[in-house]
């Protein structure tokens, strides 16, 4: 009798207590725009998380890219900012030191991680390239919404050219171009705001990105005379000469080189593979999508398993007053259901190991699981930030067509 | 008492407006100018986590190849581009000046550019105007034959100087075409009524009369101009809008780069650069209220 | 001499100016079809617009609902109608007797003040506003429409006390002298009699201010980073951005159309005034 009635207060001093339970605000700085498809999948999310957690209540702020200029000077500004997200290697290098330290907490179950621990239910790789940025190697930022970098394809164009499987050497590439020719597609372009990666990417299939790095920094230029920049030079003139480039890609001011693939006159681009939700507006969900990685080069040294991938990733800030909230929301958005509903209306990479890729995406697939190397971006050749747009305004005339490969080497070497 | 009053009077009258002047602008002056002496994170750092660098910063813009080409491009932009305002303002000035109907008709369009946001115009230059697929410009020089003229990519690096110094003009007349009429509108017509009299065609008066009697407003226009060549900043964004490049960058836009560091990189930010530029940029603008202060003195004739 | 109501020299020069038409008109011409464009574009789609073909697919104006009902542009715009006003009032409150003091009592004291006015129109905002950020921020007032008003206010006196010192030296000072014989004091003198006289100006540097305020981003970026508080250029910006990230260019437009147009409207209404107000500030300046 008396256990019944010690029972029964418990249980009337609980229920009181839940419902009086003060209703407890986290407030999340976000990076996406309101209508953008990320944002409105999260904003459901939220919902759902809240409707699922009664008492809590997320404040979000869609900042958009702007949070770049923004985040730091509110953080300093000791204004309440629970938690936020942007590129992994931003959030990092220049927010880490705002942020807690997340070790303890990916060891943990959560609902939606069917039994296994968080960092077994997502891309290990993303978690390991998440440490590698922080200098202790601990684990700052939560990735979501991944990427990798590639070639990005209409797989139509292949189909009626007659190519049956995807380029994985130079010559291959060039193999396939022509046929893509013959068939009267333009075979690739490129805008000027990516117009470094073609080169820096060849440069680092030759000798890695950290001679890239290196080659970029040299204040003497000495470095540009080595044979492998002729080469990549040459490779591209060649390409040019061949009329396997579009003829507006010296001028093209993106997004005019993406609406031209979305426009089915040109059938590759190297980009991210966030590329597809970017001009799903011009394409629409019929696209046949398909990826490849930047091909082999002739006495190069990497390989396929070498790009740049990354993805965005969320931070709880150190003066969170409720950090294991703040990380189960975390956990509900990027695993179970709304990793799937993310991926699937975004077009873009789950995170959690069991969702569903988008069927756009599905050759990017392959590429992920053979990563082992993770380029900076650029492959390394925006590390010097004066020499950066030299090199694109160079390239630019090469893929012009308005310079030769050796002239570029020469302007380099000034 | 009535010395009490006016004495009164002036403090509460000019008060608020000097108070806003000293926190608003001296102080954040002052901060930047010693800011840039210093190597500093971000921009909200406390003073205690800034590091002294001397004239660090001043030598690295100087080795910057970058900033050394945003120099030259403002300078570019200020003498080429003043030059074509200035001339195509003055040469619509001196038409709706001289009589010709439907003045404020052709006066409010030929200002209107001036009254859009610079990134709308921009972008309407960028994917319209210089479209080498489709745009404008193509299009004319087609349907006129040129052919070689329809096929410059206006937007190349070769071109995207130009593109841009033409662009950004067009919006710039109408401004200082407003400016020269009324100094133009101001000079009676019995001087040029007794120069025609007297014999002297349309183009000595304009010499003779016209110019020198606008004399204080082309003064006033020329600081006008330095002040928006210096801190040109919108119009590049929009031609280069994600990383600067050579062909239009400005020391705005290096200076942002310093502050918010690299767009697509995460490279180490460095302030105190950022503040040097803001400085160096004062500093020029200065210098040239002074200088044409000096050169074109206004007599102060009166009519 | 007989005066036959238009002066000679302009009938004379009359018979040559057929060029002068030509150079203007199509000047004018230009004019039109790059605006056009520009609102043409916005009721296209993305794809006919890269395309070069803007009406393959027909009209589109639901660009413009997308971008009002997405983007809180209701909210945009009321928040820029509250700063814009309160900030043009504020302006004129400050400026108006300050440009006043400077233009009748020259001093040393003055002159310095009128050069420090002039010299702070050329220092780039960036180097004000984030200093002022650091300041803000240790006094915690961020994040509040007070503020930013209080900031527009202080950033445009410069510009507005410039301006205004030329009115003032057009009115005759009998007017002071008079009422000081009836007894006004100097301050009441200067809100009754010599403010409505000076009008002209005021009027047209408010309309200069209020494009001003209106277009403003930087500021109300760093200070008023929460949506309630966003003004339109701000919010355009973001619009901008996140249709640029989505790929809907049309809607873009569609965005920039809408925030131009209240500067538009009030242009072509207000045309003639604004345009004699530039004239006039910048002859004698």
């Amino acid at each position: 009798m008396k256990r019944t009635i010690v029972l029964a207060v418990a249980l009337a001093v609980t229920a009181v207590a839940v419902v009086a339970a003060p209703v407890v605000k986290l407030v999340y700085w976000s990076m996406w725009n309101q209508t953008e498809p990320q944002a409105q999948v999260l904003a459901a999310a939220i919902e759902d998380f809240e409707a699922k957690n009664p008492g809590v209540k997320v404040e979000v702020n869609w900042n958009g890219r702007e949070i770049r200029k923004t985040l730091q000077p509110a953080l300093d500004n000791k204004q309440v900012i629970d938690m936020w997200d942007e590129d992994t290697e931003r959030v990092v290098k220049t927010w880490g030191a705002y942020a807690l330290k997340l070790d303890s907490y990916v060891t943990k179950r959560y609902p939606t991680t069917s039994g296994k621990a968080y960092k077994d239910s997502v891309m290990a790789s993303l978690l390991d390239l998440s440490r590698s940025y922080a200098k202790d190697k601990g684990l700052y930022a939560i990735p979501y919404q991944p990427f990798v970098f590639a070639f990005m394809y209409n797989k139509e164009h292949f189909a009626k050219a007659g190519i049956a499987s995807t380029p994985k050497t130079w010559d291959d590439l060039l193999a396939d171009m022509a046929k893509l020719k013959a068939s009267g597609f333009t075979p690739m372009t490129v805008d000027d705001a990516y117009m470094d990666c073609l080169p820096g990417y060849y440069l680092a299939r030759e000798k890695g990105y950290q001679w890239v790095q290196q080659l970029v920094k040299d204040k003497t230029n000495a470095m540009w005379s080595d044979p492998a920049v002729l080469q990549m030079a040459k490779a591209y003139e060649n390409l040019v000469k061949l009329g396997y480039v579009s003829n507006t890609a010296a001028s093209n001011k993106w997004p005019a080189g993406q609406q031209d693939v979305a426009a089915g006159t040109v059938t590759m681009y190297l980009n991210g593979t966030w590329l597809v939700n970017e001009i799903m507006g011009s394409t629409g969900p019929d696209f046949k999508w398909g990826t490849f990685s930047f091909p082999t080069v002739p006495g190069g040294k990497d390989d396929a398993t070498a790009a740049n991938y990354g993805a965005q990733a969320f931070e709880i800030s150190k003066n969170c007053k409720n950090p294991e909230l703040a990380f189960a929301l975390i956990v509900h958005l990027t695993t179970g259901k709304w990793d799937a509903e993310l991926a699937k209306k975004s077009y873009g990479v789950p995170v959690g190991g069991t969702t569903d890729w988008p069927v756009q995406l599905t050759e990017a697939k392959s590429i992920f699981k053979g990563l082992k190397t993770c380029y900076p971006w650029a492959a390394g050749i925006e590390a010097d930030t004066d020499k950066a747009p030299v090199i694109t305004e160079n390239f630019a005339k090469l893929i012009g067509g308005t310079i030769t490969a050796d002239q570029f080497v020469e302007a380099m070497k000034k | 008492m009535r010395k009490k009053q006016y004495t009164l009077m002036k403090v509460v009258f000019l008060g608020p407006a000097v108070l806003s002047y000293l926190t608003v602008f001296l102080y954040p002056t002052l901060r930047t100018t010693v800011m840039s002496f210093f190597k500093v994170d971000s921009i909200t750092d406390a003073v205690s986590t800034w590091s002294f660098a001397g004239i660090e910063n001043y030598r690295s813009l100087f080795a910057s190849t970058l900033f050394l080409r945003s120099m030259e491009n403002i300078a570019r932009i200020w003498l080429y581009g003043g030059l074509l305002v200035f001339a195509f303002a003055l040469l619509f000035a001196v038409i709706l000046t001289s009589g010709v109907r439907f003045k404020s008709f052709f006066r409010a369009v030929i200002y209107l550019p001036n009254v859009i946001s610079a990134v709308a115009l921009g972008t309407m230059w960028m994917q319209y105007v210089y479209s080498s697929r489709y745009g404008l410009l193509k299009e004319f020089f087609q349907s006129f034959g040129l052919r070689g003229l329809a096929q410059i990519q206006w937007t190349t690096p070769e071109h995207i100087f130009g593109a841009l110094l033409v662009a950004y003009c067009f919006g710039m007349v109408g401004y200082f075409m407003l400016i020269f009429m009324a100094g133009i509108e101001k000079i009676p017509a019995d001087f040029y009524e007794v120069a025609t009299i007297e014999g002297a065609g349309k183009a000595a008066q304009f010499r003779l009369i016209t110019l020198p009697l606008m004399k204080g407003v082309v003064r006033t226009s020329i600081v006008l101009w330095t002040i928006s060549t210096v801190v040109f900043f919108i119009w590049s964004m929009v031609f280069s809008p994600l990383s600067p490049e050579p062909g239009t960058v400005t020391p705005m836009v290096y200076m942002y780069q310093m502050v918010f560091g690299a767009n697509m990189v995460v490279i180490g930010r460095n302030v105190g650069a950022g503040a040097s530029v803001g400085v160096l940029l004062s500093l020029m603008v200065l210098v040239i209220f002074l200088i044409s202060n000096r050169l074109i003195r206004d007599d102060g004739f009166e009519y | 001499m007989r005066n036959s109501g238009v002066p000679r020299s302009s009938r004379a020069m009359r018979g040559n100016l057929i060029p002068g038409y030509v150079a203007v008109g199509a000047w004018c011409l230009f004019t039109f079809v790059v605006i056009g464009w520009i609102i043409l574009a916005s009721f296209s789609t993305t794809r006919d617009i890269f395309a070069g073909n803007l009406f393959r697919s027909g009209f589109h104006p639901e660009n413009y609902m997308k971008a009002i009902v997405n983007n809180n542009v209701g909210i945009y715009f009321l928040n820029s109608l509250i700063y814009t006003f309160a900030a043009c009032f504020g302006i004129v409150l400050v400026s108006a007797p300050a440009a006043y003091v400077l233009a009748r009592f020259p001093s040393k004291t003055n002159a310095l003040i009128q050069n420090a006015f002039v010299a702070a129109l050329g220092i780039p905002a960036i180097m004000i506003i984030m200093p002022l950020f650091v300041v803000i921020t240790a006094l915690d007032w961020t994040n509040s429409r007070s503020l930013l008003i209080v900031l527009y206010i202080a950033i445009n006196v410069p510009f507005t006390v410039f301006f205004l010192t030329t009115f003032y030296r057009n009115i005759p000072t009998s007017f002071e002298e008079a009422a000081a014989i009836d007894g006004c004091g100097p301050m009441k003198t200067f809100w009754v009699i010599i403010l409505p006289l000076a009008q002209q100006g005021v009027i047209t540097v408010t309309i200069f201010n209020f494009i001003t305020v209106w277009n403003e981003y930087f500021m109300a970026l760093i200070f008023a980073n929460k949506t309630a508080l966003r003004p339109v250029a701000v919010g355009l910006y973001s619009m901008i951005q996140s249709m640029r990230y989505t790929g809907d260019w049309a809607g873009m437009f569609a965005a920039v159309v809408i925030v131009f147009l209240p500067t538009f409207v009030l242009y072509l209404f207000l045309s003639e005034k604004i345009i004699s107000g530039v004239t006039n500030g910048a002859i004698k300046g």
